[in-house]
């Protein structure tokens, strides 16, 4: 799986360069600015990138910028955008266009790596990851509403988790329940929501996100 | 009882429909009618209804919230006219009596008629006279020497004249009023005069030094007889139930007034006091037209030549002051004649004690007058003589020390906040994280298993370290502003509130880093306290640039009571944009709702241009 890095401090560009590489993907082009990381993306049309938000020349959000600049030219190119803060509006622009393929986290999520590259292979994959954070604050603001807070607790941690872009299984996993009890909470939650069903990984997290970001 | 209350409650239904449907504020234009209807086919009135008409059509929402007010001041202004209108004696007040008396005063002047046979066939003939206009009522103004047992005893009298002669006359006050009973001098001969005037017929008679006044007025019609005082009534009651819907929204029209009123005030110091004074000006000298226009002349030079009408303050005091000193002098002083009131300022004169009263006010003018010429005229006359010594300069040189050392305070306590949370927080954290690392290259050898714990630690406090260092930096400038400025960040911060915020943000490009710093502050803060304690439901955020000033508003529909005086909150805010001559002004009446205005005076750099 061919990647292209941005990130303009050397350390950790560095470092992302050889997590990456450990976990057998192959380093297209690590670039250190904004337009260095629109040529890349261009020339090498990597399966994923990964990008730090916050690049030269202006050091302001070049970096999404530029991601969203390249994904307007290669619709659906995936890419997966660090940063040092998690920004609902930049959460919104990367959500907006609907086409998956985008993840959004902060840069500490590097330090489990395992979580980190199977956030990276599932925007390879066309599925959206967003960071706890975000989903945390998405859901906040949607606490006063009357559907969301018919959800018991339970289809309210199942809601976060779909939303930050985990498979049934994964969040499986990670509730320690069944898989079957998982996806029975996931259709009430489409039903109390009001949300057409979707079988489809991505469809659903994209259905989710697009609902709390309403 | 119950057909009646069905009645009331459709009578309710159908009022409020039609004022949902119709745009209410077309109301205001039959509203300043009232005002033709009250005080006749005048240049006022007309221009009233006429500036009704436009802010009906121009701003209708204004319109709508100024009815119940306008309801209001038609309603008492009609009581008042049905009060003051001679005829009408039930509703009769002593103050206005005494203007009456004023109008009376310029009448006499037809020599007087002798009538034969005393007082009682004089007033009768003076009846009889009067009987040429169609008479309905008459009122009936007694007035006696002054004495211990005497003094002026105003008789508002109906068609049946409250008058026993005799050697003691009784005067009797329908409706309640104290009678004084005084002794009447009879002679045969007295002198009446009779003056037709407005409609009617002001009489005098003076039977040996008593003077006994009157006027009749000719029967009304059914509007001032029947019709004004329930119309008035029913405008006053309906204008005081609405007048609370309508205060929300004057009150936010009012808070951007506010600020601008503040800016001006600021601006040209004293000048705004000259509208003040011109409407004292018309208990000093009297409703004329040419006060009026002098009223209208003045607002005019307020607004646009502020320093002209700064200039003219002290010298529309000193004018008072010579009317002042005018009447105090002239007022004559011959026992028994009593000579109409005369209104100046807050003192209606009627006798010469009064009079030297209005002198004393005169001079208390004449005072204010004394006190505020080196402050206008004098600093002006300096400013021009001398540019070195510019008076204005001072007073920003002054301001710009006060603002400066408030700047220099405030980013002292901030740089101490920063330290004291970076030692606290990211600091000891590294500590900590360097002990950890410390106690792992001991086990490891031996413990591997607890190493392992101790590492998983170890970056458990360096994520902890890292989410602190990044609390602070939020605070010291949020990310969205920095990338992408002020507009941005706000709409950040909206989405971060966990209630909807309507935007109306119209920001063409950036301002400089501190101006956008400390609105983004403001705004901030304002929201906070919406969240925190108003318990509003629905916060809106107005931010718009033009002319060389940046707007903002931020409003809720909370409890109110927010106020900069108490908290450090707005207070700071308040600080924060002074040191860029901002300002701000805020509205929040404890039962809501809020708002706040700022103001700061910046320029708009053209919007940054992005490479992609």
């Amino acid at each position: 799986m061919r990647v292209v890095v941005a990130e303009d401090l050397f350390l950790l560009r560095d470092g992302l360069t050889r997590l990456l590489a450990a976990h057998g993907f192959e380093i297209a082009a690590s670039v250190d600015s904004a337009p260095g990381l629109l040529d890349a993306l261009l020339e090498h049309r990597p399966d994923v990138a990964v990008v730090d938000v916050r690049l030269p020349p202006s050091f302001a959000d070049d970096g999404l910028q530029a991601a969203l600049a390249a994904r307007q030219q290669v619709p659906g190119l995936p890419v997966l955008l660090l940063s040092q803060y998690v920004e609902q509006l930049y959460a919104r622009e990367l959500l907006a266009d609907q086409s998956g393929a985008v993840g959004y986290l902060l840069k500490d999520r590097v330090f489990n790596d395992d979580q980190f590259v199977d956030a990276v292979r599932t925007v390879a994959a066309g599925g959206t990851v967003m960071d706890p954070d975000v989903v945390t604050k998405l859901l906040g603001r949607r606490f006063r509403d009357e559907p969301v807070t018919r959800l018991s607790a339970r289809e309210r941690e199942v809601l976060a988790l779909m939303a930050e872009g985990r498979s049934n299984v994964a969040i499986a996993q990670r509730l320690f329940v069944t898989e079957k009890a998982v996806s029975k909470h996931t259709t009430s939650i489409f039903t109390k929501l009001g949300l057409a069903a979707s079988e489809d990984d991505n469809r659903r997290v994209l259905a989710v996100l697009a609902y709390l970001n309403t | 009882m119950g057909d009646m209350w069905i009645l009331l409650t459709v009578l309710r239904r159908v009022v409020v429909r039609v004022l949902r449907h119709v745009r209410r504020g077309i109301f205001l234009i039959p509203v300043a009618g009232m005002a033709i209807a009250l005080f006749g086919l005048q240049p006022w009135t007309v221009a009233a209804v006429l500036l009704a008409a436009l802010v009906a059509f121009w701003r209708p929402v204004v319109a709508a919230a100024l009815l119940p007010v306008s309801m209001v001041v038609a309603g008492i202004s009609g009581l008042v006219v049905a009060a003051t209108e001679p005829g009408s004696g039930f509703w009769t007040v002593s103050v206005l009596g005494a203007l009456k008396q004023a109008r009376i005063k310029a009448a006499i002047r037809r020599p007087p008629v002798i009538v034969k046979g005393g007082v009682k066939r004089a007033v009768k003939r003076v009846i009889d006279e009067a009987h040429q206009v169609p008479l309905k009522r008459v009122a009936v103004t007694r007035v006696g020497p002054a004495g211990p047992r005497g003094g002026v005893v105003p008789v508002p009298g109906s068609a049946r004249l409250n008058w026993y002669p005799g050697p003691v006359a009784q005067a009797v006050i329908p409706g309640g009023g104290q009678g004084v009973k005084f002794q009447v001098p009879a002679p045969p001969v007295v002198a009446a005069q009779m003056v037709p005037r407005g409609g009617g017929t002001a009489w005098h008679i003076n039977s040996g030094g008593v003077v006994t006044s009157g006027f009749i007025a000719p029967g009304h019609g059914p509007w001032l007889g029947g019709l004004l005082v329930p119309l008035a009534l029913l405008l006053l009651t309906l204008g005081l139930w609405l007048l609370p819907r309508s205060a929300a929204t004057l009150r936010t029209h009012a808070a951007g007034l506010l600020a601008l009123l503040r800016r001006r005030m600021l601006e040209n110091r004293w000048g705004i006091l000259l509208v003040p004074v011109a409407l004292l000006g018309l208990t000093v000298f009297g409703v004329h037209p040419w006060t009026v226009a002098a009223i209208l002349a003045c607002v005019v030079t307020a607004v646009r030549w502020p320093l002209l009408a700064a200039d003219l303050v002290p010298v529309v005091l000193i004018a008072f002051a010579i009317r002042g000193f005018e009447i105090a002098a002239s007022w004559p002083s011959l026992p028994g004649l009593q000579q109409p009131g005369e209104l100046y300022g807050v003192i209606v004169v009627t006798t010469r004690q009064l009079a030297m009263l209005a002198g004393a006010e005169a001079s208390a003018f004449l005072v204010i007058a004394a006190w505020l010429v080196p402050r206008t005229i004098g600093a002006h006359a300096r400013t021009a003589l001398a540019p070195g010594r510019d008076l204005e300069l001072e007073g920003r040189v002054q301001r710009l020390t006060e603002t400066r050392d408030l700047a220099v305070d405030a980013a002292d306590t901030e740089l101490r906040r920063i330290e004291r949370n970076l030692h606290d927080g990211a600091q000891a954290r590294l500590i900590a994280l360097g002990m950890n690392l410390r106690a792992v290259e001991r086990m490891l050898p031996g413990r591997p298993e607890a190493a392992l714990a101790l590492v998983a630690e170890a970056r458990e406090t360096s994520l902890r370290a890292l989410n602190d260092l990044r609390d602070l930096v939020r605070g010291i400038c949020p990310p969205v502003l920095a990338d992408r400025g002020l507009g941005h960040a706000v709409r950040a911060l909206a989405l971060d509130t966990p209630f909807p915020v309507d935007l109306d943000i119209n920001l063409p490009g950036r301002l400089s880093a501190p101006v956008e710093s400390a609105c983004y502050f403001a705004v901030a803060e304002a929201l906070a306290n919406a969240v925190r304690h108003s318990g509003a439901r629905r916060v809106h955020i107005r931010m718009q640039h033009a002319d060389g000033m940046l707007r903002i508003q931020v409003g809720d529909d909370g409890a109110g009571g927010a106020d900069p005086a108490h908290g450090t909150g707005l207070r700071g805010v308040e600080q924060r944009l002074a040191a860029f001559d901002g300002i701000m002004a805020v509205s929040s009446p404890p039962g809501g709702p809020t708002m706040i205005a700022m103001e700061v005076p910046c320029a708009l750099s053209s919007p940054k241009t992005c490479s992609f």
